[in-house]
């Protein structure tokens, strides 16, 4: 009797073990039909008449570039301004490559897809497969979408073909930030060329700009990144094309095969030498560099011209006579006429991308491409950008807007902020002095920004290899920087890079712009 | 003459005998089929995690699009390993594989069995328990919490490490970010965080050595060294065997974590390894079919090296694995 009880509870006990087993392994298959087949219904249903009117579930792929996603508060409101119901599935911007592509390679996309790393082989692959919707015959319907200019829809296109809604962001937005308490101190002017910096950096590190009596400044604070970071920036003022240039004759040039790019290079060499730049920051992470300089461990920062707000706002109680200066305006020579500021990909922030396995019909292609349109409203980009009025913030005289409530407006409206199709342009403006400041430099960039004029070529080795090969630049880059190659080294780095594989490249740019220029 | 052996069996009386065995077989079968049921979860586990997934390696042969599938994939032959072998950066990588690889072996392993082999000379049992513990813990935090203190002690700006050289008037050097000590921080981090964990299982060895034999070398005069030396060590010898060929197989797997985490543009030339490369190429960049390649190559040398030292633990008159 005792025996077959046992029996029986080995029995219960293994039966149950299997069955566990047999979920796990099926479950996510069967979420996944679950999720198809849901789909497909909901699709059959709406195939026949998709009113444009009628209230759309939209899902959403998105990228999350804060801490964590945001609640209800405001997302209620777009969805009933929009008439939609809409479901996000964030992806933080830290891991978005793994994400994305997992989410291509296993299928399970959203109606909407952001993609914002365009050069990523997996990305381009899929784009180029046929996977979206091709949109741009639908843009003219809209009156928001048909505001896109040909430049941009020129390049966000992958082979002349328009695979989603561009992000439409500014052209270039970089600049230098410094601690203008501290040249004020020190009894120097605002830097305008590339060896006034220097100097200021110089002066920063060693005659105590903070004025504690100790030696614990440096000039820069950097981060390791050689392209957001200070090193692409300080590029652009010694004439450094943006990732690569063209001549009359179609002949394509690598930025890193460049003079200009080896003066950068000796420029950050020397900021390295001295000790005018955190010696750590190739290993420096954003957030640190941004800590630390808020803990006035530096008095120079290069990035994005609007994290100066950033900057000030993480000062708070820390350096509370912080003031920043922003300079957009520095060249090597001095000349007005060399001017330049390089461009992230060329203004566009990716695409929003329909998958045609979600996406089933035109009829729902248009209700959705109408929910893109939407967005871009003025009262839905204030909603994204700055919330609910008199809950997140305040207007004042001309359209100015004060947050009411900063850490809500963190939590509850900046998450969106990252999301919105198009950045420019709008009644509602900050009324922040440093973000009024930077928005007027960032316009004023676009008209010194150098365009990568290979941003929308094809070549299928870039696809391919292109960053395993960019590697190879980048440690060199880094390694002459720190003093560890010389430049002869360095150049036997640019020359494996094309033995490897970069003469292909350039071979494959210049005849697919040749095709496109003749 | 071998012939004879076998005349006073005929050809039937070997038919009769497989019968019986498998009758034998099949009711011993029946007998336990608890215990062969009991199998089962574990054998679906197998054919379902392990095995039916192999059956992905053959996009290695393509040029795989998630979108088309398997089946609308190109099929291109041996594309991707003409690249992979063709690169330079395949000899980087087999080289740092094989040099960490062989750290591991050469510099880690011996380490545990010595730690264990002191352990079991602590008489005090309170005393050993506590010690126990505390070289426990490491084992239980993540690689990201390991480098994190890591960079706090080795970095060249305000760490812990660097300012004290600074302070005796030393040059500081720069740990993280460059190649000779690449190695080192990362050998040294993994015995940090796994010395003590991986004594447990020496000591389990050690507490099972008959103690008459330690009587009699007592008799015979030995010391404390000579008991280890003598009687201990060769006792747990086939333990250590078998654990250093399962070592073997596993250590091909360096610890992507640990390691992504430590790599920079400045270490790669020695950092970057089959896995580091595998998850860069493959999920980060998108290329499945080549990084799908490269993991195959390094299964195939992992399984040469496991069978390599089964073999020779076996030329050398021990058990071996299997």
């Amino acid at each position: 009797m005792n025996q077959t009880a046992k029996k029986l509870v080995a029995l219960m006990l293994c039966s149950g073990l299997l069955l566990t087993a047999c979920g796990g392994g099926n479950n996510s298959g069967n979420t996944s039909n679950n999720a198809n087949s849901g789909k497909n219904a909901n699709s059959g249903k709406n195939a026949e008449a998709y009113d444009e009117n009628a209230k759309a579930t939209i899902s959403w792929l998105n990228i999350l570039h804060t801490a964590s996603p945001p609640t209800d508060t405001v997302l209620d409101q777009i969805e009933e301004k929009t008439n939609s119901e809409i479901k996000f599935s964030w992806i933080p911007d830290a891991s978005k490559e793994e994400r994305l592509n997992t989410a291509l390679a296993s299928n399970s996309l959203s109606d909407i897809v952001t993609l914002t790393i365009l050069d990523n082989s997996a990305v381009r692959n899929a784009l180029k497969s046929g996977m979206f919707w091709e949109v741009e015959s639908y843009l003219d319907d809209y009156p928001n979408l048909a505001a896109i200019s040909q430049d941009t829809r020129t390049s966000a296109s992958i082979g002349g073909k328009l695979y989603g809604v561009p992000f439409q962001k500014d052209l270039a937005r970089n600049g230098v930030v410094i601690r203008k308490d501290w040249l004020d101190k020190l009894g120097l002017a605002i830097p305008k060329t590339t060896d006034e910096l220097m100097a200021a950096a110089k002066a920063f590190t060693e005659q105590d700009p903070d004025g504690n009596g100790k030696n614990d400044t440096t000039g820069f604070m950097d981060r390791s990144d050689l392209i957001y970071g200070a090193f692409k920036t300080l590029g652009s003022y010694f004439g450094t094309p943006t990732n690569w240039s063209v001549n009359d004759e179609g002949i394509m040039t690598p930025e890193f095969d460049t003079e200009e790019y080896i003066s950068t290079m000796n420029f950050m060499k020397e900021l390295y030498d001295n000790g005018y730049i955190n010696k750590d920051f190739p290993v420096t992470a954003k957030t640190d560099q941004q800590q630390n300089f808020a803990q006035g461990k530096a008095g120079i920062y290069v990035g994005a011209l609007f994290d100066s707000k950033n900057l000030k706002n993480l000062a708070k109680g820390i350096q509370d006579n912080m003031e920043l200066v922003m300079v957009n305006n520095i060249t090597a020579t001095g000349n007005e006429s060399d001017r330049a500021i390089w461009s992230a990909t060329n203004g566009v922030g990716g695409l929003l991308a329909f998958p045609k396995s979600e996406v089933k019909d035109e009829a729902e292609l248009k209700r959705i491409l109408k929910f893109v349109n939407d967005l871009m409203s003025d009262e839905i980009h204030g909603l994204m950008t700055y919330g609910i009025e008199g809950v997140h913030y305040t207007v004042g005289e001309d359209n100015a807007v004060t947050i009411k409530d900063q850490p809500l407006w963190q939590q509850e409206v900046q998450p969106f902020a990252s999301s919105r199709p198009k950045e420019t342009g709008y009644k509602l403006h900050d009324s922040d002095p440093l973000k009024v400041e930077a928005e007027k430099l960032i316009a004023e960039n676009a008209k010194y920004a150098l365009l990568n004029p290979a941003h929308s070529l094809e070549s299928e080795t870039n696809t391919t290899q292109g960053s395993e090969l960019q590697k190879i630049i980048t440690d060199a880059t880094y390694k002459y920087i720190l003093g560890e190659y010389q430049l002869d080294e360095f150049k036997s780095a640019v020359e494996s890079w094309k033995k490897q594989g970069g003469s292909n490249i350039i071979k494959e740019y210049e005849s697919a712009y040749k095709e496109i220029n003749q | 003459m071998k012939v004879s052996i076998m005349t006073p069996r005929n050809n039937v009386d070997l038919k009769i005998e497989k019968k019986k065995r498998r009758k034998e077989n099949l009711a011993s079968v029946k007998r336990n089929k608890m215990l062969y049921f009991m199998i089962l979860p574990g054998f679906l586990f197998f054919i379902l995690f392990k095995y039916l997934p192999m059956a992905g390696l053959m996009i290695s042969f393509q040029d795989y699009q998630p979108f088309l599938g398997i089946a609308g994939s190109e099929w291109v032959g041996f594309k991707h390993f003409i690249r992979l072998f063709t690169e330079p950066t395949f000899f980087m990588l087999l080289r740092n594989t094989l040099i960490l690889f062989a750290m591991n072996i050469i510099l880690f392993f011996p380490l545990p069995i010595i730690l264990a082999l002191m352990l079991n000379e602590v008489r005090h049992r309170y005393f050993k328990n506590v010690i126990q513990t505390i070289i426990y813990i490491p084992h239980f935090m993540s690689w990201v919490i390991i480098v994190s203190i890591t960079y706090m002690f080795l970095n060249i700006d305000g760490g812990v490490l660097n300012e004290m050289i600074a302070s005796l008037g030393g040059e500081k050097i720069s740990f993280l970010t460059s190649t000779e000590w690449l190695r080192t921080v990362y050998i040294g981090q993994i015995i940090w965080k796994e010395l003590g964990w991986s004594t447990i299982i020496f000591l389990a060895a050690i507490t099972v050595v008959d103690t008459q034999l330690y009587e009699a070398v007592e008799m015979d005069g030995a010391g404390r060294l000579r008991k280890m030396w003598h009687v201990t060590l060769p006792a747990i010898r086939p333990v250590i065997i078998t654990l250093l060929i399962l070592k073997i197989g596993s250590t091909l797997d360096l610890g992507f974590e640990h390691m992504y985490l430590l790599l920079n543009s400045l270490n790669r030339e020695v950092a970057e390894i089959f896995d580091t490369y595998i998850y860069t190429a493959g999920l980060k960049n998108g290329q499945l079919s080549f990084s799908t390649t490269v993991g195959l190559f390094k299964g195939v040398v992992g399984l040469i090296l496991v069978m390599g030292s089964n073999k020779l633990a076996k030329k050398l008159g021990e058990d071996g694995v299997y």
